[in-house]
């Protein structure tokens, strides 16, 4: 593998960590809010959080390039102020962060949702404020399902292709990650690279799950503890 | 009985189901009972701030806490209540040392005082996992103390399970009662408890204050009967006098002042605080007037029968043992009561056997 391979490589785990970090407190969020909201609307934020997950992730990118083309109200007051979006890094990084983030959602809202929520309201009878509590209570008990959702998270950002290459196009060295380099090697007939860059995807794919699979049996081995 | 220390007018509502509760506790601590489902828990944590939908008052002491009527709804961190719930709720990532620090970290001495209180000083490294019933009962009272409350909610420690004497809230209960100085409400199933620790008691039922008053004086409110059924027991709080190994026997005295002989615990160091539980069926009545010569029952007390009430099947008796060293509740049968023509005023002599005195 030459520099250009390895540049590609970091390139797509530095975009997929920028997109991991990039969701992690909204994901975070939105997890503990439908993991204890009971009131009415909840469905249909449920349903739109979990689009990403059941649409085609060309459809995604579709939708992104409509809001923040330029030719579009969004996208044109951003590049008024000088903020590309479209073709950038930046879009490769909200187009995987956009597909990543229910992954991360459904995670961390299960483990929520084993958080008995009446250790919660006994840290407020404490002296514990909202904020406290989720911090010094839900998220420690927490901790591994949120974890557990951004290694999800980041996988998926990894690999992710439909929304990136409609929002960010396949520009090599300035757009294109691992999953769009073997696209375009296979297209212009380089399978040798394609079978190493796969490769090295595999590996890395791997690595990521079984961290996931690690986390998941060490919160199982804790929860049968108590 | 002193000023109210807490005033509470409370309206819960959830679906098919309403309770509403107007009285006024006094210092010290006050005794829920009232059958499964009554809603004693949902008053407490109503009490607590932990509920939605709830109307009315709540005044605890010079703070009110809920007033909808101003559009007073102080949050659950504001109103400095301490609540144990049933199952503790103690902090699973937490060791027992950083459950109790929760709520006080500032206040290293409030902290001490609490972990001094409920002795779990050997506790503080374990985690909350490695604890028995009566150890998370402990610490999350000395969690909630730590936090130096305006008042107290305790939720029936370990309703259902019969635990030994040993492992049980209520010793621990009558120190905090007689160390730090705050209401405190006790939900309990236990009439014995609520008589041994309580100076007031409320019953519900019925989505409502069925009675409220001395815990001696509700012995034949409904619920309370009801609750008898599963059995009365004295419990007494005492000290280690002396041990006769020879006799076998450990002699303690009740902080009442009343001396009883028990069975030999010569593990118990003279002066050793311990807590004795007999059973209201276990307390024999003699109706001669001549002290009873010749049974082997080794605690024989005079006493005059200031109560006699029937509790289901049986009849409860309240013997006072004079001169303040305190009462005894013994059970008989109707058969009894008219065999021995007993009768409030009268006199009558006491026993209880070394054997069914259990220590704690």
């Amino acid at each position: 593998m030459g520099l250009e391979e390895i540049r590609i490589v970091a390139f797509t785990v530095e975009m997929a960590l920028l997109a991991t970090a990039l969701v992690l407190v909204p994901g975070v969020a939105a997890a503990f809010f439908l993991a204890r909201y009971r009131g009415p609307g909840k469905g249909a934020l449920d349903t739109v959080l979990s689009l990403p997950l059941v649409l085609p992730p060309t459809v995604v990118g579709f939708l992104l390039l409509e809001l923040l083309g330029r030719n579009r109200p969004l996208g044109a007051w951003l590049a008024q102020h000088g903020i590309e979006i479209v073709f950038t890094w930046k879009a490769v990084v909200l187009a995987t962060a956009v597909m990543s983030f229910p992954l991360l959602v459904r995670s961390a809202r299960t483990a929520f949702e084993e958080v008995d929520p009446r250790l919660v309201g006994l840290a407020r009878t404490l002296g514990a404020g909202p904020f406290a509590a989720f911090f010094r209570v839900a998220l420690p008990l927490a901790w591994r399902g949120v974890l557990a959702g951004a290694v999800l998270a980041f996988s998926r950002a990894l690999g992710e292709f439909g929304a990136t290459i409609m929002i960010a196009g396949n520009i090599p060295g300035r757009t294109q990650t691992l999953a769009l380099a073997i696209f375009h090697d296979v297209q212009v007939g380089r399978d040798d690279r394609a079978v190493g860059l796969a490769a090295v995807t595999v590996g890395l794919a791997f690595a990521a799950l079984w961290t996931t699979e690690w986390i998941a049996v060490r919160r199982r081995l804790r929860r049968d503890e108590t | 009985m002193t000023a109210p220390a807490v005033e509470i007018d409370l309206t819960l509502s959830a679906p098919g189901f309403v309770l509403r509760v107007a009285t006024r506790i006094p210092n010290g601590v006050t005794a829920v009972m009232g059958p499964s489902g009554a809603g004693k828990t949902s008053l407490l944590e109503a009490m607590a701030g932990l509920r939605r939908g709830v109307r009315g008052r709540l005044v605890l002491g010079s703070q009110v806490a809920l007033d909808s009527a101003r559009g007073i709804n102080l949050a659950p961190e504001r109103r400095r209540v301490g609540y144990v719930p049933q199952d503790a709720g103690l902090f699973p990532h937490l060791s027992v040392l950083g459950n109790v620090r929760f709520g006080a970290r500032a206040d290293a001495a409030a902290v001490d005082a609490a972990i001094d209180t409920l002795e779990i000083r050997p506790l503080l490294a374990r985690s909350t996992l490695a604890l028995s019933g009566g150890e998370r009962q402990r610490v999350a009272l000395a969690r909630a103390l730590a936090t130096q409350p305006r008042l107290l909610l305790l939720d029936e420690p370990m309703a259902a399970l019969d635990p030994g004497l040993r492992d049980r809230v209520l010793p621990w209960l009558l120190r905090v009662r007689d160390e730090w100085a705050l209401p405190c409400l006790y939900v309990t199933h236990n009439v014995g408890e609520a008589l041994a620790v309580a100076s007031h008691m409320v019953v519900l039922d019925n989505g409502g204050l069925e009675a409220e008053g001395d815990p001696r004086s509700l012995l034949s409110a409904p619920v309370v009967v009801g609750e008898a059924q599963a059995g009365i027991e004295n419990i007494l709080s005492a000290r280690i006098v002396a041990h006769d190994a020879t006799g076998g026997t450990t002699r303690v005295r009740t902080d009442a002042g009343l001396d009883v002989s028990v069975t030999l615990a010569a593990d118990r160091p003279v002066g050793a605080p311990v807590t004795l539980a007999v059973r209201a069926e276990d307390v024999l009545v003699c109706g001669a007037p001549a002290f009873p010569e010749g049974i082997s029952a080794r605690n024989v007390y005079p006493s005059s029968i200031v109560m006699l009430e029937r509790t289901g099947p049986d009849v409860t008796l309240r013997g006072s043992l004079g001169e303040d060293r305190g009462e005894l509740l013994a059970r008989v049968t109707p058969a009894a009561v008219t065999a021995l023509s007993l009768a409030v005023g009268k006199t009558v002599w006491l026993a209880i056997k070394s054997h069914s005195i259990r220590l704690g």
